[in-house]
């Protein structure tokens, strides 16, 4: 659980002008946030005075701008509207998460499991097939300890969805410090960026690794070791090789123990 | 024209002109699929959503980049608006600014922005492209309300797109005392300018 700390309190300024650069300060503040209706008015206030600030910075944008704008929206899809998704990018709502959030966690492991299960048999053949007797040991250990998080008392999954429609489901359990992370519809990355995931946690933030650059079509899920509880996973787009610290704002961010 | 202060409580953001009311009107048939509405909302928000990037930016180039990516985002996820939850133009701004402030954490504008500190403080805010000055007078008398701290604290964490801990450093400030000085800098421009939250 996160601790509630009177200084929690007065974020909501900064919160508000997105002054909180370390994610895992703005997850505790959200947390925070949900369970706090009177910071939630209080940043709400803060954000349409946010609002007045940018309206007063008002500036006429190029002539050409408009052009380009309205042709690309011609040519884009819409999002559908959010039916199920207990995280939003928008400004916090002061509503507690609902009992329906845990059914579809349910159904969502039950997806996981299978895609694990597939995705697994998928490699062992592949390697089995082809390669050496150390590839199958890696293969082998990776599998049980699939197995293991698999069949834990307290595996549990969480799926988010981003509004640019990027889908991450995590199968976790704390008892044996494992996660299984699968992210589906990743945008492409300019060259010299790549994905990498990230324990945020109380103690400090480590690297989960990173995802193998410019395959993100039918990505095997990405097993991470050493999950503690307090852990929040992240995922960044970072410069090629990977950073020690997050360096731009995560485009998923999933507390594993709420 | 002075709407805002007589609005009753809980109607919307403020902003002049009962303009907040009219953007969540535009922003719902936005939803929708519907390309002229969104014509007209470009035409409302344009603006404040290009003129918040560039004061963040600085650089005309990347502002009008990060503002076409901007106003087409509002476009794609307009859906998730949820009117319920606070005013159209705060949902557009908040998109703008994170996005303006996303790019300007990221590593490769890391180095400019060492030298951009001194030039924000220094800078007079006048720019001859500026428009709707109404609001921005408001807005100067407002902000002329605060103590030093607050208002630079807030100009810079908002129009700099500096963290709080960044603000910290630059003012010589503790972290504590730049959250308090932010927190109550912001209460007393939502009072001063009548925003009804």
């Amino acid at each position: 659980m996160v601790r509630l700390r009177s200084d929690l309190h007065y974020l909501t300024g900064v919160y508000a002008l997105d002054a909180i650069d370390d994610p895992a300060e703005r997850t505790r503040f959200e947390h925070h946030l949900r369970r706090c209706q009177q910071c939630a008015t209080e940043v709400r206030g803060m954000s349409e005075t946010a609002t007045r600030l940018a309206f007063a910075a008002s500036r006429l944008a190029p002539p050409q701008l408009r052009g380009r704008v309205l042709t690309a929206v011609a040519r884009t899809r819409q999002l559908p509207p959010r039916v199920d998704d207990h995280r939003s990018s928008a400004r916090p709502r002061p509503v507690p998460r609902p009992r329906l959030a845990w059914v579809a966690a349910a159904a969502c492991l039950v997806v996981a499991i299978a895609l694990a299960i597939t995705l697994v048999n998928a490699e062992r053949q592949l390697h089995r097939s082809r390669t050496a007797e150390s590839r199958l040991e890696q293969v082998r250990a990776r599998e049980q300890k699939i197995a293991a998080l698999l069949t834990a008392p307290d595996t549990r999954a969480i799926t988010h969805r981003t509004p640019s429609g990027l889908v991450t489901t995590v199968v976790f359990s704390l008892q044996r410090h494992t996660m299984l992370v699968s992210p589906t519809k990743l945008p492409p990355l300019p060259a010299g960026k790549i994905y990498q995931l990230w324990l945020i946690g109380p103690p400090q933030t480590r690297s989960a690794g990173l995802l193998p650059a410019g395959k993100y079509q039918g990505l095997a899920p990405v097993l991470v070791s050493g999950v503690v509880k307090g852990d929040i996973f992240g995922m960044t787009v970072e410069p090629a090789g990977g950073t020690k610290k997050p360096t731009t704002t995560p485009l998923v961010l999933l507390d594993l123990t709420h | 024209m002075d709407a805002a202060d007589a609005r009753p409580a809980g109607l919307g953001p403020g902003l002049p002109e009962g303009k907040d009311r009219d953007l969540d009107r535009l922003l719902t048939l936005v939803a929708r699929g519907d390309e002229s509405a969104f014509a007209v909302l470009y035409d409302q928000v344009s603006g404040p959503v290009y003129g918040l990037i560039r004061k963040v930016l600085r650089d005309p180039a990347q502002s009008e980049e990060v503002a076409q990516e901007v106003l087409l985002d509002v476009w794609r996820a307009a859906s998730r608006f949820d009117p319920a939850r606070g005013g159209a133009a705060t949902w557009i701004m908040t998109i703008a600014h994170r996005r303006a402030v996303d790019r300007v954490r990221s590593v490769a504008a890391a180095a400019e922005r060492e030298q951009r500190s001194s030039v924000l403080l220094a800078e007079d805010d006048v720019a001859d492209a500026v428009e709707s000055t109404l609001e921005r007078e408001r807005v100067r008398r407002c902000l002329d309300g605060l103590t030093d701290i607050q208002r630079e604290s807030i100009t810079l964490a908002y129009y700099g797109g500096y963290s709080y801990r960044e603000v910290a450093g630059l003012l010589g400030i503790t972290l504590g005392t730049i959250k308090t000085r932010i927190r109550d800098g912001l209460i007393r421009m939502r009072d001063c300018l009548g925003v009804s939250w």
